[in-house]
């Protein structure tokens, strides 16, 4: 039992299956959301499942559950391989895991019950933030005595971004979450909503974006078998992201009455954001460059590669939304339902998963069960995200405009009921390619075909 | 420049918290707490009711602050930061499903809240709001006293407002069916009490009416007009019963204006609520013609005094007979 948790990348394995779990979870709850924006009364009187309790189950799980298990996981891995050592210690990453899990675990079974600070991106109550904060200093510990006891000297990207993804994390995440008051987990007054959305932005910026960046800058150069494109593109986009990505959470409560630097800052700097975002994503495109079919043939890379497209898309959507003007139209409706969607399931998600795919078989030794179901998974999600995302813009747009218009909340109901219906129907084939996900790992783990030595060796040595 | 495990970790940390002293250190030493003119203290029950607020979700489909563009809800008083002293946490929301609570205090009576939190379509039938039926009837009350308390002092000045006509309101409707829409016409300005509804009752109308009538007034005042409505058992006085005001048309004539007058500005101590800013002119006319054909069996659209038919009126006349006067 105790050897269990020496077993080498036995952490970045149970990280890696913990997120697809969680994703099914995560789907599930947001598949019963979806269906009580279009049925408020489906399954009645079940107070863990009323709108208001199972929404942040859905969030939390997905963003922290899902993306964000599955890319350390994904991290644990591709951590020691870029150093060329083993990770410093296998139990205490073990110990991580159990932290890291607990937090999320007390989504499903504490706020169905009330046991949150309501918070959006903050609700998890505070032991469940002491439980977050271990977490992220064991991994902090593991990541920097890897790094000490390293056989490669050039520390590559990817370790970078997964090292510093949880230095700034143990300052964000205790900052944004008020952790010094622990019964509410916020501030008095008006102020609360600086710190709120200070990690409610960094969450996304500064923790799932660097575990992300980091999987794709370890997964795109070794599926097309070439070098990284720059070192400087890279080194650009690493200092930019931190240096702009800090101060923008403001957009957030751009319209409510913060002082005016703040949205000044907070909007100049989500627009900047295009800097650090084109440069990575020039970095990666650079890299793949005459080698497309490589990336597009492989369905974890093609994955991976989705995810970037998908941060363009956010990216160029996120900052321009930001612009008081347009955000006259899109706040406050299920415009950003849609740019939060294609950020997290899209972003952050699809390359989790790409990551997961690519490094599953080098941790087990065994060849993915289906590559048909991968692909099968990326064309369910893409098709339901893709959908979610142009029905939720188009139904934001309506409610925007409508109330400009003059319309009330509540006299806009009907003219997106068919938009809110579309988006439980797409959301069935994202749950479906949650499952269908699952299934595969599952059957790879019991069932994947083992491979040779020399195709394992191959298959690790593929950059 | 090459990245060194110094580099990086040195490099990482400092460019954060550089960072982070701007967007929320300045802050927290600058910003003043300083209450607004219409803020107060919350009292221990409307805390324990902001506590189910906040751990219930709410925040999630409400917002709470008006903006300056919120044109829809006439965006009477823009939030101020000092709205929120105190607060922890002043949740502002970020998506309004349901509509912005900043200034709700007051907006209804307590009866009306208490049926709504019920089941949110007692009151507004197409509403999306989940039913809180399962929380014990002391919390409810816990959330109707947080949500009478949005809106600070101004807030006060409805609930005020809303108590005095409460008792008249009770008072009348003891005193039996007539009475009661005695009292209630004579509450609705001379001028409305003679205004036939200058709106011809077209078959398209009264569907425009009927739907209307479904989306806002059905739970209340049921689907055959006579008040006993999903939402009747949990208001005082009683939703409206729709078929005695046959008896009570104004010099056997008049009733358009009546209707629209108390649908614009609803009866305020009432559950009735007010719907000048849900809905605009021609709605309220055609919602009355509907009441009024539907739940009167008589209507007084397009009678005199009528002056000049707008252009695209057709040849609708009026063949509806006054109560009493119908050819045996």
């Amino acid at each position: 039992m105790i050897k269990f948790f020496y077993k080498p990348k036995g952490a970045a394995l149970a990280f890696m299956v913990a997120g697809a779990a969680w994703f099914a979870v995560g789907a599930v709850y947001g598949m019963f959301s979806a269906i009580h924006l279009v049925a408020p009364e489906f399954l009645p009187h079940l107070a863990p499942l009323v709108f208001g309790r199972e929404r942040p189950v859905h969030v939390n799980t997905m963003l922290y559950g899902f993306v964000g298990t599955m890319l350390i996981g994904a991290g644990l891995y591709y951590l020691p391989a870029l150093l060329k050592t083993r990770l410093w210690s296998e139990p205490l990453a073990w110990v991580a895991f159990a932290f890291w899990n607990l937090t999320i675990a007390s989504g499903p079974l504490g706020f169905a019950f009330g046991f949150t600070q309501g918070r959006e991106y903050n609700e998890y109550v505070w032991l469940a933030d002491v439980s977050l904060m271990l977490a992220a200093v064991c991994l902090i510990v593991n990541t920097v005595l890897t790094i000490v006891n390293r056989n490669e000297q050039q520390l590559y990207v990817s370790v970078w971004y997964f090292m510093a993804a949880f230095l700034w994390t143990a300052g964000n995440y205790p900052l944004g979450n008020v952790m010094w008051h622990p019964a509410t987990g916020a501030m008095p007054g008006l102020i609360d909503s600086i710190f709120l959305w200070f990690w409610g932005h960094n969450l996304p910026g500064l923790l799932i974006t660097p575990l992300a960046t980091g999987a794709a800058y370890f997964v795109i150069p070794r599926v097309s078998r070439t070098p990284l494109n720059s070192h400087t593109l890279s080194l650009l986009g690493f200092w930019l992201l931190v240096a702009l990505y800090t101060h923008i959470g403001g957009h957030h409560v751009l319209q409510s009455p913060i002082p005016n630097w703040l949205k000044t800052v907070s909007v100049v700097d989500s627009i900047s954001m295009v800097l650090p975002v084109s440069i990575v994503v020039m970095n990666l495109w650079m890299t793949a460059r005459h080698f497309g079919a490589r990336i597009w043939g492989d369905p974890a890379a093609r994955f991976v590669m989705g995810g970037v497209v998908w941060y363009v898309v956010t990216c160029i959507q996120g900052p321009l939304q930001s612009l008081p003007f347009l955000q006259r139209v899109t706040h406050f409706n299920n415009w950003t339902v849609g740019h939060a969607h294609i950020a997290m399931l899209g972003f952050g998600g699809y390359i989790a998963l790409g990551a997961m795919w690519h490094i599953v078989p080098l941790v087990t030794g065994r060849e993915l069960y289906s590559q048909k179901l991968v692909s099968l998974q990326f064309g369910l999600i893409t098709f339901g995200l893709t959908g979610f995302f142009l029905v939720l813009t188009a139904a934001g747009l309506i409610q925007g405009t409508a109330w400009h218009n003059g319309e009330t909340v509540y006299r806009v109901l009907p003219q997106i009921a068919p938009f809110m219906a579309s988006r439980a129907a797409l959301g069935v084939f994202i749950l479906t390619g949650s499952l269908v996900g699952l299934f595969n790992l599952f059957m790879t783990l019991r069932h994947g075909r083992v491979m040779e030595v020399q195709q394992l060796r191959h298959a690790e040595e593929a950059a | 420049m090459k990245m060194t495990p110094a580099v990086l970790i040195i490099g990482a940390l400092m460019v954060f918290w550089a960072s982070a002293f701007i967007i929320v250190g300045i802050p927290s030493m600058t910003m003043k707490e300083t209450p607004s003119e219409i803020w107060r203290q919350l009292t221990p029950e409307e805390e324990a009711g902001h506590r189910l607020y906040v751990i219930n979700g709410c925040s999630y489909c409400h917002s709470l602050y008006i903006r300056v563009s919120d044109w829809d809800i006439g965006a009477e008083r823009i939030a101020e930061s000092g709205d929120y002293v105190g607060v922890e946490p002043a949740i502002l929301g970020t998506e309004r499903t349901g509509p912005d609570l900043s200034q709700e205090g007051g907006e209804h009576p307590e009866d009306w809240n208490i049926a709504h939190f019920t089941n949110p379509r007692h009151t507004s039938p197409i509403s999306l709001m989940p039913s809180w039926d399962f929380l014990e009837e002391r919390e409810i009350r816990a959330l109707t006293a947080y949500v009478q308390a949005l809106g600070g002092k101004a807030a006060d000045v409805r609930q005020a407002r809303q108590r005095q006509w409460k008792t008249q309101a009770v008072a009348a409707y003891s005193g039996g069916l007539d009475r009661n829409v005695e009292w209630l016409h004579a509450q609705v300005p001379e001028v409305w009490r003679r205004m036939p509804n200058p709106y011809p009752a077209t078959e398209a109308a009264l569907q425009r009416g009927k739907r209307i009538y479904q989306q806002f007034c059905i739970n209340c005042h049921s689907p055959i007009g006579d008040g006993k409505g999903s939402a009747e058992p949990y208001l005082s006085p009683p939703p409206l019963n729709f078929t005695t005001l046959r008896r009570h048309v104004v010099e056997n004539r008049y009733i358009g204006g009546i209707f629209y007058y108390q649908i614009m500005n609803g009866i305020t101590g009432t559950a009735m609520p007010y719907f000048k800013k849900h809905l605009e002119s021609e709605k309220i006319w055609d919602l009355a013609n509907y009441l009024a054909v539907s739940f009167v069996g008589y209507t007084d659209a397009n009678i005199e005094p009528r002056g000049i038919d707008a252009s695209y009126e057709g040849a609708w006349r009026n063949s509806y007979p006054p109560p009493g006067t119908e050819a045996k």
